[in-house]
């Protein structure tokens, strides 16, 4: 019997870049944030080897799911090949080997920033949600400490109030992205700047949602077959972006969230915010077999 | 076409990568000896921000980032997450310390004598252009002292404990493994003692300044006297498994405790320490730290506002994201900004369809 | 709401000393004591509000009149004491509940009125959204509904509805109590509290805010505790009166009796101080 018969051989570092105890925390604050919906769950995270506000936390719920089997997508702003999706993707692969893909059907695990792909998502995939602020409070109360007790008192007048008088000074309410949602009914929560297009994405989905935050050190969860309710007045209906009617000027395909490109000519040229799903429609309509999934919305409107 | 419209972002990111590496060269054995052995202090600011206290693995971040500090306190911190607990040090006692350099600011002299040690405060300030013109600079050397001054200082502290002056509140002893660890555990608040110095410790230096800076000039209450200030070595005793404790070496802190009248007829202290010599930041921190309990909620030298504003990865790594692209959030207020104006001079009676 | 009684009416309950009350008492509070440290705060204070009646507590600063309006508020536990409102769905001791069951008691049964309106008052957020917040946190979500009982709210109160989304920052400090008075009575509490809500005040000014409280009073019969250091403010209010000195009570009655013939020391001196 020999040292090197009873250790393993030296690694510079451990399996999926976060060592065991980093891990076994993020699983453990997971479980619970799966078990309470919307709440905030405060975790250690880690410096991973990228930039706070990067996606760090997106990543250490990423890095702890990971395994060699996993087939990841990621995305930034609806794109795979932006440059910090690219950056990501690129390091998930290289310290836990899974497979790359593009493909909204055919990852396991999709981790986004400020997106949720058009096609939808089914049991058993996860989606990573980028947040750079977990609070949905921070506009009427920057203090944390003081925030945490008003979810506890599930004190949210003060959130309503800013909608009332969004409507009071301009007519209608102003939220862009990351529009407040009460989730389970219980806790508010700010589904990450996503626009308000994929809000109701997350209401009674069938898959399993996972919010993180690295810099603000919480991460929260939308189990499968959740409410997400964005907050509304009975009588002010929830309103998506105006892009139902918009054209995508590259692919042709219509009826989904797109990119406003300015044009010299003072107009504007629209594209699928979703890249991919552009890319598969141009390869079908040049007759190659590649399918594109349900979607969410059809004909611009919510299925 | 915009950056992130590109196709091939892997491959614009890694080209954009060599172009900033090009620019530094080689990065070998000998610059990482160079950078180590000229900027000492430097070495010793990475060090305390990054928690980290290795000079060779310091110097190597610096040479590796070309001297952006954000970013070798991040390269540092990433790689010191992952390494394993081998063992927890023994705590170190002021009296044990030994202390190079220790001032009061409030007594002409002090239990164990004012020890002036290496600082630049009474040096002039003039640039040696002669260096640039062939005439090296070689500082003249040092006269030793007739009596060397003591290695081990007690603390000015514990003289105002005996004489009442400072609050001596009973001491519970805690595990050395029940120490909460601010790198292993969310920073909540109200915040362990632990924590608090743990992440004054760990604070951007810049960011410290600024804020106890504005205490020291009035914004709020205490002006700070320093009661004492200490640069010094400690030795890292640790226990070997088979249950010998040896030392394993010894490290640079510095320490100041500053002081102000307390309404309750003693004195208050504020006290920060870090790996390093870095007596800016312990100044500042320690101000910072005595102004926290009274300050009021929401304030600047508020626990809350002040350590998480100061924590230099996280403040450094935000600031720098937002050269990512946030256009579909800012398609997304485009859109309401544009229905506002569509539904022009609204009625505030009427409820929006 | 008990909309029925007249100004007569007023007066003749006024007349009759309180044991004689037909009704049982809306607010019963039984041996409340509270230090804060070495000082004692309110000693073994017990107190009774009638329905539609107005109870004055008159005392000088520190006499504990402002910890008392405080414990009604629950905004405060006493170390010990009993207190009630005969509410339906609300028995036993109110110090005993929750967090979370004396915030929304205090939401939607007990309005108030602070001396200092940053202390009531979102100042940044507009006053009719000062007022919908309090609907908001009591389940309102109509948009219309908030802006219409709102404007009551505030039409009831006096307040300017041309200045309704104006943020009380831009407002004098009369207004400011108007809104903070709309706040306190959108839901239609069944206990109003009044903690100096004239003080400081200019003497003009003061005389029409105290004249809205009053016709309030008479137009929804509300009941209220007025807390003051200013008897000319209890006497133009109140039914009865609570005189507080150190924590206690040194002398409770009719307002008329109190102020013709005050028995105890100490609330001879203050009536004759004020005369």
């Amino acid at each position: 019997m020999s040292i090197a018969s009873l250790t393993k051989a030296w690694q510079p570092m451990s399996y999926g870049f976060l060592d065991a105890s980093a891990k076994r925390e993020l699983r453990r604050k997971m479980l619970k944030a799966i078990a309470v919906p919307g709440c905030q769950m405060p975790y250690a995270s880690r410096e991973v080897p990228m930039a706070r506000g990067w996606g760090t936390g997106g990543l250490q719920v990423t890095l702890t799911l990971l395994k060699p089997s996993s087939v990841v997508k990621v995305i930034d702003q609806g794109a795979d090949d932006s440059v910090n999706a690219a950056s990501i993707r690129s390091f998930l692969s290289k310290v836990s080997g899974a497979a790359e893909t593009w493909d909204t059907l055919a990852a396991s695990l999709i981790q986004s920033r400020h997106r949720i792909p058009e096609e939808r998502l089914h049991a058993g995939q996860i989606l990573v949600l980028q947040v750079p602020n977990p609070e949905p409070l921070r506009p009427v109360e920057p203090n944390m400490s003081i925030a945490r007790q008003m979810h506890a008192d599930a004190d949210y007048g003060r959130l309503w109030l800013i909608l009332y008088e969004q409507i009071v000074r301009s007519g209608r309410i102003m939220e862009g992205a990351a529009y407040p949602s009460l989730v389970n009914g219980r806790h508010v929560m700010t589904p990450s700047p996503i626009p308000r297009w994929d809000v109701p994405k997350l209401h009674m989905a069938q898959h399993l949602t996972f919010l993180s935050a690295g810099r603000e050190k919480r991460l929260y969860a939308v189990p499968p077959f959740t409410k997400v309710e964005p907050l509304v007045f009975s009588d002010v209906p929830f309103k998506v972006e105006d892009h139902g009617a918009l054209t995508c000027h590259r692919s042709g395909v219509k009826g989904f969230y797109m990119n406003e490109i300015p044009q010299g000519d003072g107009g504007s040229a629209y594209e699928l915010s979703d890249s991919h799903l552009g890319i598969k429609a141009i390869r079908q309509a040049e007759g190659e077999a590649d399918r594109i999934g349900a979607t969410w919305y059809q004909n611009g409107q919510s299925a | 076409m915009a950056y992130v419209a590109t196709r091939g972002g892997a491959r614009a990111i890694d080209q954009a990568e060599r172009l900033y590496r090009a620019e530094l060269g080689q990065i070998d054995a000998a610059r990482v000896d160079a950078v180590r052995r000229a900027l000492p202090m430097l070495i010793d600011r990475v060090m305390g921000e990054a928690s980290l206290y290795e000079p060779d693995l310091a110097a190597l971040a610096l040479a590796q980032a070309g001297g952006d500090l954000y970013e070798a306190v991040l390269l540092l911190r990433a790689w010191r997450t992952t390494q394993p607990r081998l063992a927890i040090a023994e705590p170190v006692r002021q009296e044990q310390l030994f202390t190079h350099r220790r001032i009061s600011a409030a007594f002409k002299d002090i239990p164990g004598g004012q020890i002036l040690g290496p600082t630049l405060d009474y040096a002039h300030r003039l640039l040696a252009t002669g260096v640039l013109q062939g005439r090296p600079y070689s500082p003249a050397p040092v006269t030793p002292a007739a009596t060397a001054a003591p290695a081990h200082q007690p603390s000015l502290a514990a003289w105002q404990k005996a004489q009442g002056l400072v609050a001596d509140p009973a001491r519970t002893e805690v595990a050395p493994d029940a120490i909460p660890d601010l790198t292993r555990e969310p920073l909540l608040f109200p915040a362990k003692r632990a924590h608090t110095l743990q992440s004054l410790a760990r604070a951007d230096t810049g960011g410290m300044l600024t804020l106890g800076y504005a205490a020291m000039r009035g914004y709020f209450n205490a002006h700070p006297t320093v009661n004492e200030l200490r640069l010094a070595e400690a030795e890292v005793r640790v226990t070997h498994p088979r249950g010998t404790v040896f030392s394993a070496g010894r490290v640079k802190v510095s320490q100041a405790e500053v002081t102000s009248k307390g309404k309750s007829g003693q004195l208050n202290l504020g006290f920060c320490a870090t790996l390093g010599w870095n007596e800016v930041k312990v100044i500042s921190g320690a101000t910072l730290d005595l102004n926290a309990a009274a300050a009021p909620k929401g304030s600047p030298v508020e626990e809350e506002f002040f350590l998480y504003h100061t924590e230099p990865v996280e403040a450094s790594g935000f600031c720098i994201h937002f050269k990512l692209p946030h256009y579909v959030t800012f398609q997304s207020s485009l859109d309401a900004l544009r229905g506002a104006k569509a539904s022009a001079a609204p009625q505030s009676e009427q409820v929006p369809s | 709401m008990v909309s029925e009684r007249t100004v007569g009416m007023t007066q003749a309950l006024s007349l009759l000393p309180p044991q004689l009350m037909t009704t049982p008492p809306l607010l019963t509070m039984t041996g409340v004591s509270r230090r804060y440290g070495d000082v004692v705060a309110l000693h073994d204070v017990s107190a009774v509000v009638y329905p539609g009646e107005v109870l004055g507590i008159v005392g000088e600063s520190g006499s504990g009149k402002s910890t008392l309006l405080r414990m009604m508020n629950l905004e405060d536990t006493p170390d010990t004491g009993d207190y009630r409102l005969a509410l339906p769905d609300l028995a036993g001791n109110l110090f005993g509940l929750d967090r979370f069951a004396r915030r929304m008691l205090c939401a939607t049964r007990i309005g108030i009125v602070y001396q200092n309106p940053h202390q009531g008052l979102l100042m940044q957020h507009t006053s009719s959204g000062n007022v919908a917040e309090r609907l908001l946190i009591a389940g309102e979500r109509s948009f219309a509904n908030l802006r219409a009982r709102g404007r009551t709210a505030l039409e009831a109160s006096e307040f300017p509805l041309d200045r309704m989304d104006a943020r009380p920052i831009e407002l004098s400090g009369g207004m400011q109590q108007r809104v903070q008075l709309a706040k306190a009575i959108a839901l239609e509490p069944a206990l109003l509290l009044l903690d100096e809500p004239t003080t400081g005040l200019d003497v003009s000014v003061q005389a029409l805010v105290l004249d809205t409280l009053k016709r309030l009073q008479r137009d929804r019969a509300i009941t209220m505790v007025i807390v003051s250091h200013d008897l000319g403010v209890i006497r133009t209010m109140a039914d009865r009166v609570m005189v507080m000195r150190r924590g206690r009570v040194v002398e409770q009655g009719l307002s008329d009796q109190i102020f013709q013939d005050p028995q105890h020391d100490y609330t001879q001196q203050l009536v004759h101080a004020k005369l």
